[in-house]
C-alpha cells in the first residue's frame, strides 16, 4: 500500500454522492438563500427550532457531521500509516514520535464511534445515508505531507470546527427538547476537545525549536480555518448558524488571541460570501 | 528475563505494523462497516504496542527501540505481503491477512507465552498478555464475521483461500511472530516425559 493516499481514491459505497467544495461555494442558489433569509443553510441565521427550515437544516448539518467523521477517521488512520517512527530528522519518509501515532490510533477509535453515533442520530432525525452530498475538503487537509501541518490543519482547524458544530447541535438539542441529540453531541464534544488538544500539544512540541515550521503550520491552519468558515457559516455574529465555542476551545489549548484571529477570519469569509451573493444577484433575478 | 524481553520487543514490533496498516486501510475500503471496525481495531493494537513499549524498561531494556525489531527477515517479508493490498476491490485480501493469518498467530504466541512464564515473577507481562488476548479474540471474531459476510461466491472463497495460503507460508518460514520457538518446539521432550 502506498504512503500518502490521494483524495480522489477515497473508497466509498454507492450511497455516497460527492460534490466539490468549489461547486458548493459557487452555487448561485447561495445568493438566493442569502436574499430570502428563509431557505438554505447560509444566511438563514442561528439554528433554532423556531426556524421554518430547522428540521432540514439540522438534518443537513447532521449528515455533514457524519461524512466529516468518516474523513477524520480516514485522515487519522493515514497518519498512522504514512509516517515512520523516529526523531523527525531523517531523510525520506517523514518521521513522527511513537506517541503521536498512538494519539492518532486513539483518534481512529473515537472517530469510528462518532460515525456509529452519527449514523444512529441521522436515523433518529429521519435521514438516510447519502441523502445529502459529501465534499472531501476535510480529508484533503489530512493529505499534507508534513505531519505537523497535517495535525495543525486537521486537529486544530477541522476538529476545532467540530467543537463549534457539536456545541451548536448540543444547544439545539437542548432547546428543541431532544435529549438523545443533546446527550450524543455532548459526548462527541468531549472527544473533539481531546483531539484539538492533541493538535495543539503536538504543534508546540514538534516546532519548539523550529519557528519557521511552526509559522508554516499556523498559516496552513489559517487557510483551512477560512475554508471551514464556509462563507460565514461559522462565526461570532448573532445570526451565525454555527457559533465559535470559546470555552471549549480554551480547554483544547487555544489562546484568546488565536480565537480572536479565528473570529476575524470567519468575518472576512462572511463578507466575501456576501460579495459573491451580490455579484450573482442579477443572474438570479433573470 | 532476556527471553521475555526479546519476545516483548517482537510483540511491540508486530503490533505497530498491525495498527499502522489497519489505520492505513480505512481510507481504502468502501464497505462502511469494515471501515469502522478497522478504525476501532487500529486503536486496540496501538494500545498493545504501548503496553509492550512500557514493559521493556521493566525487563531491564532501558532503550526500548533496541528490541523493537522483527525476529527475522521472513517476518518482514510476511508483513510486506500482508500490507500490500490497497485497491477498493481487495477488502477480502486485507481482512484475510489480518484476521485469518496474523491475529491467530498472535493469539498462539501470546497464549504460549502466558502459559510458560512465571506467574509470580513475570505477572506484569501476564497481565498485559491477558488484556491483549481479550482484544485479539474479540477482533478475530469481528474480522471473521466481516469476512464471512463478504465472501459470497466460490470465486471469492478461492481468492480468500489462495491469499491465506500464500501468507501462511510466509508466516511458516518466519516461525511465528517471535521467530522459531514462538509456540515452543513440539518435538522437544517435556519435563513430564523425563519423569
Amino acid at each position: 500500500m502506498r504512503k500518502s493516499f490521494p483524495v480522489e481514491d477515497l473508497a466509498r459505497d454507492e450511497r455516497f454522492v460527492h460534490v466539490a467544495l468549489a461547486d458548493r461555494i459557487n452555487d448561485p442558489r447561495n445568493a438566493q438563500a442569502a436574499d430570502s433569509g428563509s431557505s438554505g443553510r447560509r444566511g438563514a441565521g442561528r439554528l433554532t427550532p423556531e426556524r421554518p427550515d430547522a428540521p432540514d437544516a439540522a438534518r443537513a448539518l447532521m449528515h455533514g457531521i457524519f461524512v466529516g467523521e468518516i474523513q477524520a477517521l480516514e485522515g487519522a488512520g493515514r497518519t498512522c500509516w504514512d509516517f515512520e517512527v523516529g526523531s523527525g530528522n531523517g531523510e525520506g519518509i517523514p518521521e513522527v514520535p511513537f506517541e503521536l501515532k498512538l494519539d492518532m490510533a486513539r483518534q481512529c477509535w473515537d472517530e469510528a464511534r462518532h460515525c456509529e453515533i452519527s449514523i444512529k442520530l441521522s436515523g433518529h432525525m429521519g435521514t438516510d445515508l447519502g441523502e445529502f452530498s459529501e465534499n472531501t475538503f476535510l480529508y484533503e487537509a489530512a493529505c499534507n505531507p508534513d505531519p505537523v501541518l497535517r495535525l495543525t490543519g486537521v486537529n486544530r482547524a477541522l476538529e476545532g470546527l467540530a467543537i463549534d458544530v457539536f456545541n451548536t447541535m448540543r444547544e439545539f438539542g437542548e432547546i428543541a427538547g431532544d435529549p438523545v441529540l443533546e446527550f450524543c453531541e455532548d459526548w462527541m464534544l468531549a472527544d473533539e476537545v481531546t483531539h484539538v488538544k492533541m493538535g495543539s500539544d503536538w504543534l508546540r512540541k514538534l516546532t519548539a525549536d523550529d519557528k519557521p515550521r511552526q509559522e508554516r503550520a499556523l498559516e496552513f491552519q489559517r487557510v483551512v480555518d477560512k475554508l471551514f468558515s464556509l462563507g460565514g457559516f461559522r462565526g461570532e455574529e448573532d445570526d451565525s448558524p454555527v457559533r465559535l465555542a470559546r470555552r471549549f476551545r480554551e480547554l483544547a489549548g487555544f489562546k484568546d488571541d488565536e480565537m480572536d484571529t479565528l473570529a476575524q477570519i470567519a468575518k472576512e469569509a462572511r463578507e466575501e460570501m456576501e460579495a459573491i451573493a451580490e455579484a450573482n444577484r442579477p443572474a438570479i433575478a433573470h | 528475563m532476556e527471553e521475555s524481553a526479546r519476545r516483548v520487543g517482537h510483540y511491540k514490533w508486530i503490533e505497530m505494523r498491525l495498527f499502522e496498516v489497519l489505520g492505513g486501510w480505512v481510507a481504502t475500503v468502501p464497505e462502511l462497516d469494515v471501515k469502522l471496525r478497522l478504525g476501532t481495531h487500529c486503536y486496540h493494537h496501538a494500545w498493545h504496542s504501548e503496553l509492550w513499549h512500557k514493559r521493556l524498561p521493566e525487563l531491564r531494556e532501558m532503550n526500548p527501540e533496541r528490541l523493537t525489531a522483527p525476529p527475522n527477515d521472513e517476518l518482514v517479508a510476511f508483513v510486506d505481503a500482508m500490507t500490500e493490498p490497497e485497491g477498493p476491490d481487495l477488502t477480502i485480501e486485507k481482512l484475510v491477512g489480518a484476521y485469518r493469518v496474523l491475529i491467530p498467530a498472535k493469539i498462539a504466541a501470546y497464549t504460549y507465552h502466558r502459559n510458560n512464564t512465571s506467574t509470580i515473577t513475570d505477572a506484569p507481562t501476564i497481565r498485559s498478555l491477558d488484556f491483549a488476548l481479550a482484544d485479539e479474540f474479540n477482533d478475530w471474531r469481528d474480522g471473521e464475521m466481516m469476512l464471512q459476510s463478504l465472501i459470497q461466491s466460490e470465486a471469492e472463497l478461492d481468492r480468500a483461500i489462495a491469499h491465506q495460503a500464500a501468507l501462511q507460508k510466509l508466516m511458516l518460514a518466519a516461525g511465528g511472530i517471535a521467530g522459531p520457538g514462538t509456540i515452543g518446539d513440539s518435538y522437544e521432550p517435556t519435563q513430564e516425559a523425563y519423569a
